[in-house]
């Protein structure tokens, strides 16, 4: 199966024409036309009328186009946002299989009147209540077109009723039951570490590589980004290392020498490599190979526009 | 919850590895996993099966229980060769459905009733290496009655399950390692698990880092050790045993809290220390789980005299 | 209806019943008489007998009263202490939806006979063992009676013990999977973060400030506890200090000068602030103002003395 390579998701304000016409520049692997928290009440509707042409725009690095709609506004957003060019939806908000089965028929039927392929699109969802944390199985098995989830620790905040300092992580348990449900689900849990995902602030590349990888080991698989700064270094957090992919080829080469005399286990650098160890070996090569193949894609999306 | 079994010490050996088997019995553990998995090449499964019913009793001869990990695709092959008297337990990996563990206890059913082994003697180990395990856990741990011990949420396979790599430093599985604790805890199994040490070695053979894990692990409450090197086994034996001290302090909060039977009083602070009947609980645990210890310590003891015994083997001024 | 302010929760026991007088005077928000966990055996008959006459005592400064009782003696407990006046009760070790459904039919035969408004009697069920924990969820759905979920004295009931970090081993987790459900459920988390060995009969004022500030921060809104100096730091622990509520001012006026601008988000120093951000400040505003007006509720009604 192949491996979906979205290291990075930009969240660009539909209403900040500086950004979705930026957006692109920042290499990341996705890029989101917000609707939501990144525009204002006066400028809803103002900001769907944007939409379409900000696809394009967005879309001109190679990036895939996700559009995040209100929740509350769901269908007249939904409606701005389907058209040819678009990737898909980030549904913030969702409480219920139910909230994302009545997007899903909307989207179904989008996709139709729009001349899009049939359950092309695919959805991001985002989870801000205690609810919907402890149902996350049912919402996120609720429809294929899920491909990954991540929470709202902002919108969470206030669902549990905290303002949450930075010293004390408040979603330990939600965030790893979110990496778990969503890993048996076989969808991409994406978020940051604590507490960038709470206090998003702007860091230096080193600092937001630093916490980007550290989600990557507590099993995200990619991060928002409320900003561009984020973007490089997520990509490298979530990128394997030229070192890393050297090492791992060693390991599959040993091991390999190893089976065909005749053990399971064989010294290497001071570590034993055996079944586990060349079975990671593998993951961290394929993983190599799809970034690889993730960034010629955006290279020749930008060298042909 | 029945009596614990004493299980501190352990060593998972790849059955195919001759010297292994051989020597197990003379490293003092309280088990020995005889490996059918990832230890052992695929080429040689088959051969291995043919292994473990001789190689049971061998390494029961220094008074270990003897237990097999299987191969999750393989069971009913693995099963039948694995299944004879004097086998303790299966140790079944990345178990993710009640629906496969209920599968084992049926064939391992079947296969006790035909062998002459005592129905209900065989325990399975559902060992829980994948996120779709740790969503299953209660279901996992509650599925049959051989599951008798139960936790983890770590280690090789979760990791790459997960895609994260081992050995960072922090605490990457406290959902996992919770989920499975509270089954374990609200089924009344055996716990496995240990406070978190931030590990960024990933080193198997440090006797010092092994004493140190047992004796936190055990300050915490549990007794579950095991491990892949020797040079672990008597650092846990001695990390997860109750020394002279504790012992002695046990009897002491006993009398304690004795004394405040009839007094209308139901905790007393002696030297800034809570007397009550927590602390009494744990102290009758304490003593409980100390006398097991020292019996199983007696029963290994005399199974390596008998066996030296048989093998003409001068016994060593101090004995093992 | 928004929740009472609980933050200090003073359990008596009853068969210290003296001990009622001074718990009255110590400003609780809550005084809870206990029948269940620091009452000896042989003590509990002549403990029930005390209780009605100890509910009015412990009103005099203002406090609701709760009664702490032992599922399996729910009807000698029940008939003890459902008297007018009675706020609601805790049910120690509570570990099934059966339990609730049974305490549930005696409240409500009780409030008949007693002239107490049908309904009216609250439950907090005490998940103190790991089946109790397990079924938190089923528990806090079987009655609309259950307003609040609390760990109680699990640390001890399950034998968990601090680890080498101070942390009592699996606390962590409980605690934030307890506040969890009780968001899900609508229902209010109680409890503290404690940590060794600064916790239960040991803890002073310093470290049940600390562990109140701590388990603010993660959603717990009041805890109990069992001597007189401890209410005060509850107290305060629990309540929004003057240094939050003016940042929380802050970030207000800077959020809504944002969106005066059309701007849905905004800079404060290096944060990026939302409209998630902005209602996190809000609702620590509300909570800072109820417990003003809790504390001036207490002032008159012990001036009134």
């Amino acid at each position: 199966m192949a491996i979906l390579v979205r290291r990075s998701n930009l969240l660009a304000p539909i209403t900040d024409a500086e950004r979705v016409n930026q957006a692109w520049r920042s290499d990341a692997d996705a890029i989101t036309l917000d609707l939501e928290d990144g525009v204002v009440e006066t400028r809803k509707a103002e900001a769907r009328g944007l939409v379409k042409e900000g696809i394009a725009l967005a879309g001109q690095g190679g990036a895939e186009v996700f559009v995040r709609v209100n929740a509350a506004l769901l269908h007249a957003d939904l409606d701005a946002s389907v058209w040819p060019g678009v990737h898909g939806i980030m549904l913030p908000c969702v409480a219920s299989a139910a909230e994302v089965l009545e997007a899903v028929e909307q989207m179904t039927a989008l996709e139709r009147r729009r001349g899009l392929a049939a359950g092309a699109l695919e959805l991001i969802v985002l989870l801000e209540s205690a609810r919907a944390v402890w149902d996350i199985r049912s919402i996120i098995t609720a429809s294929p077109r899920i491909t990954q989830v991540g929470l709202d620790e902002s919108d969470l905040a206030c669902d549990l009723g905290i303002t949450p300092l930075p010293e004390y992580d408040p979603y330990v348990y939600a965030r790893g039951r979110l990496v778990i449900e969503a890993t048996a689900a076989k969808v991409q849990p994406i978020g940051i570490t604590y507490p960038l995902g709470v206090h998003p602030r702007s860091l230096s590349a080193a600092e937001i590589h630093r916490m980007a990888t550290d989600a990557r080991n507590l099993g995200m698989k990619g991060v928002l980004c409320p900003d561009p700064s984020w973007v490089a270094p997520a990509n490298a957090a979530f990128t394997p290392t030229a070192e890393r992919v050297a090492h791992n080829k060693r390991v599959r080469e040993v091991f390999a020498g190893a089976v065909a005399e005749g053990t399971a286990a064989v010294p290497l650098d001071g570590r034993m490599i055996d079944v586990p160890v060349d079975e990671w070996a593998k993951v961290v090569l394929a993983m190599a190979d799809a970034c690889d193949a993730r960034d010629a894609q955006k290279r020749a999306a930008r060298a042909g526009s | 919850m029945a009596t614990p079994q004493v299980r501190r010490s352990g060593l998972t050996m790849p059955v195919v590895t001759r010297r292994f088997v051989d020597h197990a019995w003379r490293r003092g553990c309280d088990f020995i996993n005889l490996d059918l998995e990832d230890s052992v090449p695929q080429h040689l499964k088959a051969h291995a099966r043919g292994l473990i019913k001789d190689a049971i009793p061998i390494v029961r001869k220094g008074g270990a229980e003897a237990f097999t990990r299987i191969n999750h695709d393989h069971v009913h092959a693995d099963l039948e060769a694995i299944v004879w008297p004097g086998l303790s337990k299966v140790n079944y990996p990345k178990a993710e459905s009640a629906e496969e563990i209920r599968l084992l206890d049926d064939v391992i059913t079947r296969l006790e009733r035909e062998r002459g082994i005592r129905p209900g003697t065989v325990e399975i180990g559902a060992n829980i290496e994948t996120a779709t395990g740790v969503a299953a856990a209660y279901d996992i741990a509650s599925a049959s009655p051989r599951v008798k011990e139960f936790g983890g949420g770590s280690g090789y396979d979760m990791s790459r399950d997960l895609g994260v790599e081992m050995f960072v430093g922090f605490e990457q599985f406290a959902y996992g390692k919770g989920e499975l604790e509270l089954a374990a805890r609200a089924l009344g199994l055996q716990v496995r698990a240990a406070p978190f040490v931030a590990n960024t070695t990933g080193s198997v053979s440090d006797a010092d880092r092994a004493f140190g894990e047992a004796q936190a692990a055990r300050k915490c409450g549990f007794r579950l050790g095991g491990g892949l090197n020797p040079a672990v086994v008597e650092p846990q034996n001695r990390g997860f045993t109750p020394t002279a001290e504790e012992v002695e302090d046990a009897r002491w909060v006993l009398e304690r809290h004795r004394e405040l039977a009839g007094t209308g009083d139901t905790w007393i602070v002696i030297d800034g220390r809570v007397i009550d009947r927590y602390e009494a609980a744990r102290a009758r645990d304490t003593l409980e789980w100390a006398a097991l210890c020292a019996e199983r310590d007696r029963e290994k003891a005399v199974a390596v005299l008998r066996t030296r015994a048989a093998m003409a083997e001068p016994t060593p001024p101090t004995s093992a | 209806m928004s929740a009472r302010i609980r933050r200090s929760w003073l359990v008596v026991p009853m068969s210290k019943a003296e001990q009622i007088v001074r718990a009255s005077r110590s400003g609780a928000d809550v005084i809870v008489l206990d029948l269940v966990e620091f009452v000896a055996e042989e003590d509990k008959p002549a403990a029930r007998e005390r209780v009605q006459a100890a509910i009015r005592t412990a009103h005099a400064g203002g406090a609701e009263v709760f009664a702490q009782v032992d599922p399996e003696m729910l009807v000698a407990d029940l008939h003890a202490c459902a008297w007018p006046g009675l706020t609601g009760v805790i049910v120690s070790r509570l570990e099934s939806p059966q339990q609730v459904a049974e305490v549930n039919g005696l409240l409500a035969e009780l409030e008949v006979r007693r002239g107490i408004l049908h309904g009216a009697l609250e439950i907090v069920a005490a998940l103190e063992t790991a089946r109790g924990n397990h079924a938190a969820y089923d528990i806090g759905c079987a009655s609309p009676r259950i307003r609040g979920l609390t760990l109680g004295r699990a640390d001890l009931i399950m034998d968990l013990r601090p680890e080498p970090s101070g942390e009592i081993h699996l606390m962590p987790y409980l605690m934030q999977r307890l506040i969890g459900v009780a968001r899900a459920l609508g229902v209010t988390p109680i409890g503290a973060w404690w940590r060794a060995p600064a916790r239960g009969l040991l803890a002073g004022p310093d470290d049940t400030y600390h562990a109140a500030r701590r388990g603010r921060a993660i959603g717990f809104t009041g805890s109990l506890c069992i001597d007189v100096n401890q209410v005060e730091p509850l107290n305060r622990g629990f309540t929004p200090d003057d240094a939050e509520a003016a940042a929380a001012n802050e970030l207000i006026t800077a959020y809504r000068a944002g969106v005066a601008r059309g701007v849905a988000l905004s800079e404060q120093g290096d944060r990026l602030v939302d409209r998630g951000a902005a209602a996190q400040s809000l609702a620590l505003l509300d909570r800072a103002a109820a417990c003003a007006a809790r504390d001036r509720e207490k002032a008159e009604m012990a001036g009134r003395q």
